[in-house]
Order: structure tokens, then C-alpha cells, then sequence
């Protein structure tokens, strides 16, 4: 690819700890070739440098005021393919829990006495809430390889090959022992795979930070779940921890 | 029938560790479970298991495997790939060979799978009569608790010895390399190996109630009641473990994946599974199996019925594997067929 046929690409954190992005920085030897293939015009991450001039936005961090949502309304404007990248910004993240809790005691344990000078919304948003996203990469944080494979599917013109089902597929090709035969519990069932499993294979449990599949059976897994002795709040807030505001779109279809 | 000393097969396996050219694998413990896997040395080796969590199939058709290698930098150049591991792999239950023969003959249909077959042509299997039961297996209903064929070399356990029975010409010539100890079996050892495989067929748990020949009468018949199929998927995770696990299952998907220099990458094959959703889905979006009930149906039609009316074997083995790591607990084949048998004439 010549370098002026290189599309130019932006990054833009909202809400978030930048881990994604820092996935992206921690690339190494293979961010020489991720250059071949793209210009980036704005990384505040890893340069000084900043232009308005992209054709591809990546958004780091969920939506969480009005000054977010202006901000992403005018990088849609100016991007021609907009990509989400980490649970922030793909389900509303681990941000989203505070949808679920008391507004009033999440904002006194943030700003304390100064709550008044912040304007935050109730809720934390993932960006395709509030405008349209062409592409999503999941997880918390991104898998560096996955980026890899939809930065160059976009640079092909591909529709890049996304997983819609759940970790256990994985978690079975890698021929773990079941978290569930192992006395744990884990949200692997309902969640997207993509991630090879990694937190199984490590002999944790999966805690659901690429986002409920298209089409879980979260009812089921409530049940399951229950009937393996967990409390009907252990359930939820098994399920709050990344599912905060996938739970609630579903709920309100 | 041969007989080896307990001790002497060991030392025939750490010879075969360090001599054999072939990667020798074996059962081995996982945590709380078996696996399938490279052993170190022969005392790794675990003969009295109940069912590892997948079936070797896995040797003869990876999880991943790459089929194609591709490079565009001037013009297309491609090239097919088979990495072949030629490997001795000690400790297959009855169940499995039988699975592995069903395979033989699927993936020898036209069009032959070659990446499958030179796998399996450059392996050597080592069976072993079941000595732990798994609580979800029913082996015996399936006639799949003791086999006749299908193996290299058949072992049995008499105590401080083996049986060895010999199932082909690549068993004797392994039989044949490096400093065994071996001798005929007495006629007082053969009883002993007929009596076990005769009490082996009591052991297990679950049964089918009736012979596994009606299944494929069975499954048409109860085909339309989607009641039924309905009733039984409804805590269905469509998580595709049952397939997974299964050693009969052979579906994958290919996936084409270019390197990040864009001028090369990988024609990938990977297990795919008929209860996942995106399975029967095709270009434009249509979805020929979109409601759980219907793709739930789908894998017992399967098992029961559909590779029955093409290849003549019932393509269920009996190892209980998916009724053992089914999550919500609606896979277990036994409680499907024998509701189905008990229904049939309501």
C-alpha cells in the first residue's frame, strides 16, 4: 500500500481508563506494520500531534454527559467509519454498574461535597447509544490481535469476523475443566466469545467483558445459576458487572 | 492375546518417549477431570479414567487448523497445508474407537478430507477397556462398551498385568520395536479378559430402554412434535459445548485470515457447532435453524437418524460427554430418546 492511499485514523477517549488504547500503544514490533497500512493523525496517548483531517474514529471510554455526547456527535461528523473499541465503549462497561445503583450516593462518592459542579448523567452509555457505529471491538481490554483483524478487514473492505456466541465454544476448543465442575460460577454462557477463553485457561472464570451475546439466554443462565446456590442478588450483580446496560435495552424491547 | 507386566509396559512407553519419532500422547489428569495430551514420561500416563473432556478426534481434526497459506505479493500464490503430527496415543475407551471408525468413514466420503486422513493414517491407536465409569455415560445400550476392531493394540488390565490384544499390522510392528517383554496369553488370561468385558456391560448408570436400531423410526416419527422439542430447549444456552465435546460431531467453519502486512495469511479451519446460532445462517442473512428448539432438534436428528441414513452407523457413542458438561443439564441424550420412546404412541 502506497503511503498516501493510507487511510488516516483518530483515537478518542470518553469515559474510561485508556486501557484499550494502551493495548494499542503496547502493540510493538507489530505497530510498524499497523503503519503500513494506516496514518494516524491523532493518538493522545503516544503523540503530540492532532489533526481533525480521519476517515476512521476509534472511540475509547462510554458516553457519561453531555459534553461526551456533543464531542461524539461532531467526531461522527467529521469520520467516515467510527469504531467502538473496549467494553466502555462497546456495552457501557464496567461504568455502566452505577446504572443500577442510587444516582445521588454514586455522585457523593465521586465529587463528594463538589457534586454539584459536575453535570453527569445517571446512566454511562456505550457510544452506539448515542450515534451510529460502524464497527465494535469487545473485551476489557481490546485483544490486540482482534484490532489488528478489524483495522485490516477495514482497510480491505471486509466485514470483519466477529464472534456471535458464547465463551464456552472456546472455553470447550481449549479443553478447560468447567468452571461450573470446579464449584465456580461464571457468566461464559451468556457472553460473547472472541477472547479464546483466556480468563478460563488461566483457571479463573469468565466475567462478561465482551458483552452479552446478540441473543442470550439470560433467563436460563439466572436459573442455572440460582439452582447451583447463588442468591438471587449474587445473580444480579453477576450480571451487572459488565451487563448493566445490555440487561436494561433488553428488558425495555 | 499377548500379557505385558504392568512395570514392563512402562518402560515400553518411556522407551517409545524417547526413541519413537511419533509424538506419544495419553491420558493425563486435568485437575479433576482427563484429558487427552503429550506425555512426558510414562507414569503421567492415567489408564483408569473415566472420560476426558474431549475425544482424541482432535488429533486427526484439530480445533484450529490452517488449510491454506497465501501470499499476494506478486500476483496469488497459494499453497495447501496439512501439518501432520504422526502420533501413538495410549488409552482409548471402547466409545472413541468406535467414533474414530464413524469418522474414517465420513471423512473418506467424497470428497476425500485429506487433512483428516494422513493424520489418521500416521497414527496409531491404543485402546484400553474401561475401568471408571463416567455417571453420564451408556456405552452398553450404545454397544459401544467393549469393541472388536478399530484399534492397534487393545489393552486390559489383569492387576500387576496388561492384556494385549493385536488389531492390525501397525500394532505388531510396534509390538515388534524396542526391547519388550511380552508373552502369549494362557487360556486362564483370555477368560479373564472375556469375563471383564462381559461385566463391563453392567456397569453404567444410564441406558437407553429400547435397542438404538429404532432410532432413526423414532426420530422421524417425533420429528413434528414441536412441542416437545420446544419444552426440551427452552434452557438451551445455544452454546455449542454439546457439539464440541462430542466425538462425533465433524461441522467446522472456514475463515480466511490475513496478516497485518496484508500480503499473506491463513485459510483457517475451526469446530463449528449446529447449536450455534450463526450456524445455518448463510450470505444475504437468512437463518435456516433460528429458534433454539429447531437447532436443539437438529443435533439429536443428527445423531439418531440423519448419519444413520447416510453412513449406517448410529452416531452416538454412548461416552455421555454432553450430558456431563451440559450447564443447564437438557443435552443427556438417554432422557431425549427414552421420552421420546415413552411418548411414541400418544
Amino acid at each position: 500500500m502506497k503511503p498516501e492511499e493510507r487511510p488516516k485514523v483518530a483515537f478518542f477517549d470518553f469515559a474510561g481508563c485508556e486501557g484499550d488504547q494502551l493495548q494499542i500503544a503496547n502493540l510493538e514490533e507489530k505497530i510498524l506494520d499497523l503503519l503500513n497500512i494506516v496514518e494516524v493523525v491523532s493518538f493522545r496517548e503516544v503523540m503530540t500531534e492532532h489533526s481533525d483531517d480521519y476517515d476512521v474514529a476509534f472511540i475509547e471510554g462510554s458516553i457519561t454527559d453531555t459534553h461526551n455526547e456533543e464531542r461524539l456527535k461532531e467526531i461522527r461528523e467529521n469520520a467516515e467509519v467510527l469504531v467502538a473499541i473496549g467494553a466502555c465503549a462497546t456495552i457501557g462497561g464496567i461504568n455502566s454498574i452505577r446504572n443500577v445503583q442510587n444516582f445521588e450516593k454514586v455522585q457523593d462518592r465521586v465529587y463528594g461535597d463538589k457534586r454539584d459542579h459536575y453535570e453527569a448523567w445517571e446512566k454511562a452509555k456505550p457510544a452506539k447509544a448515542v450515534v451510529e457505529v460502524d464497527y465494535e471491538v469487545h473485551g476489557c481490554p481490546i485483544d490486540r490481535d482482534e484490532f489488528l483483524h478489524v483495522v485490516q478487514s477495514l482497510v480491505m473492505g471486509r466485514e470483519p469476523h466477529i464472534p456471535d456466541h458464547p465463551v464456552c465454544v472456546e472455553c470447550k476448543l481449549n479443553e478447560n475443566v468447567c468452571a461450573f465442575e470446579r464449584d465456580e460460577f461464571c457468566v461464559g454462557p451468556v457472553t460473547r466469545a472472541g477472547c479464546d477463553s483466556c480468563c478460563v485457561n488461566e483457571g479463573t472464570i469468565c466475567w462478561g467483558c465482551r458483552g452479552m451475546i446478540d441473543n442470550p439466554n439470560e433467563e436460563a443462565h439466572e436459573e442455572v445459576l440460582e439452582e447451583y446456590g447463588l442468591t438471587v442478588e449474587e445473580v444480579i450483580k453477576k450480571f451487572d458487572l459488565y451487563f448493566a446496560w445490555q440487561k436494561e435495552v433488553r428488558e425495555d424491547e | 492375546m499377548k500379557v505385558i507386566k504392568k512395570e514392563d509396559l512402562d518402560d515400553f512407553v518411556d522407551e517409545l518417549i524417547a526413541k519413537d519419532e511419533r509424538e506419544v500422547v495419553g491420558v493425563k489428569s486435568k485437575d479433576s477431570k482427563y484429558v487427552f495430551d503429550k506425555l512426558g514420561k510414562a507414569e503421567e500416563l492415567e489408564l483408569e479414567y473415566d472420560v476426558t473432556i474431549l475425544p482424541p478426534k482432535k488429533y486427526f481434526m484439530p480445533q484450529r487448523e490452517t488449510l491454506v497459506e497465501y501470499e499476494t505479493r506478486e500476483g496469488i500464490e497459494m499453497k495447501a497445508v496439512n501439518e501432520v503430527v504422526p502420533r501413538i496415543i495410549i488409552g482409548i475407551h471402547p466409545y472413541d474407537l468406535e467414533s474414530i471408525k464413524q469418522m474414517d468413514k465420513v471423512f473418506a466420503d467424497s470428497p476425500e478430507d485429506g487433512n483428516y486422513l494422513e493424520k489418521r493414517e500416521k497414527s496409531i491407536l491404543i485402546g484400553v477397556n474401561m475401568q471408571q465409569f463416567s455417571e453420564w455415560s451408556f456405552a452398553g445400550s450404545m454397544g459401544t462398551a467393549t469393541i472388536e476392531d478399530g484399534y492397534d493394540l487393545m489393552l486390559t488390565d489383569l492387576g500387576d498385568r496388561y492384556a494385549v490384544e493385536i488389531g492390525s499390522s501397525k500394532g505388531r510392528e510396534l509390538l515388534e520395536e524396542g526391547s519388550l517383554k511380552i508373552r502369549d496369553a494362557e487360556p486362564e488370561e483370555i477368560e479373564e479378559v472375556e469375563k471383564i468385558e462381559e461385566n463391563i456391560q453392567d456397569e453404567f448408570e444410564k441406558e437407553l430402554d429400547f435397542s438404538p436400531r429404532n432410532l432413526p423410526w423414532l426420530l422421524a416419527e417425533e420429528y413434528g412434535d414441536e412441542d416437545f422439542w420446544e419444552e426440551n430447549a427452552e434452557d438451551c444456552y445455544s452454546c455449542g459445548t454439546c457439539n464440541i465435546v462430542c466425538p462425533t460431531c465433524y461441522c467446522f467453519d472456514v475463515q480466511d485470515f490475513n496478516d497485518i502486512s496484508l500480503e499473506e495469511g491463513e485459510r483457517m479451519r475451526q469446530w463449528d457447532g449446529c447449536m450455534l446460532e450463526a450456524f445455518a445462517e448463510v450470505a444475504g442473512g437468512e437463518n435456516f435453524r433460528e429458534e433454539r428448539a429447531e437447532r436443539y432438534r437438529h443435533r439429536f436428528m443428527r445423531k439418531g437418524r440423519y448419519l444413520y441414513n447416510r453412513f449406517g452407523d448410529i452416531a452416538c457413542v454412548g461416552c455421555g460427554r454432553c450430558a456431563s458438561q451440559c450447564v443447564p443439564d437438557i443435552a443427556d441424550p438417554t432422557n431425549i430418546f427414552n421420552k421420546l420412546w415413552s411418548d411414541k404412541d400418544e
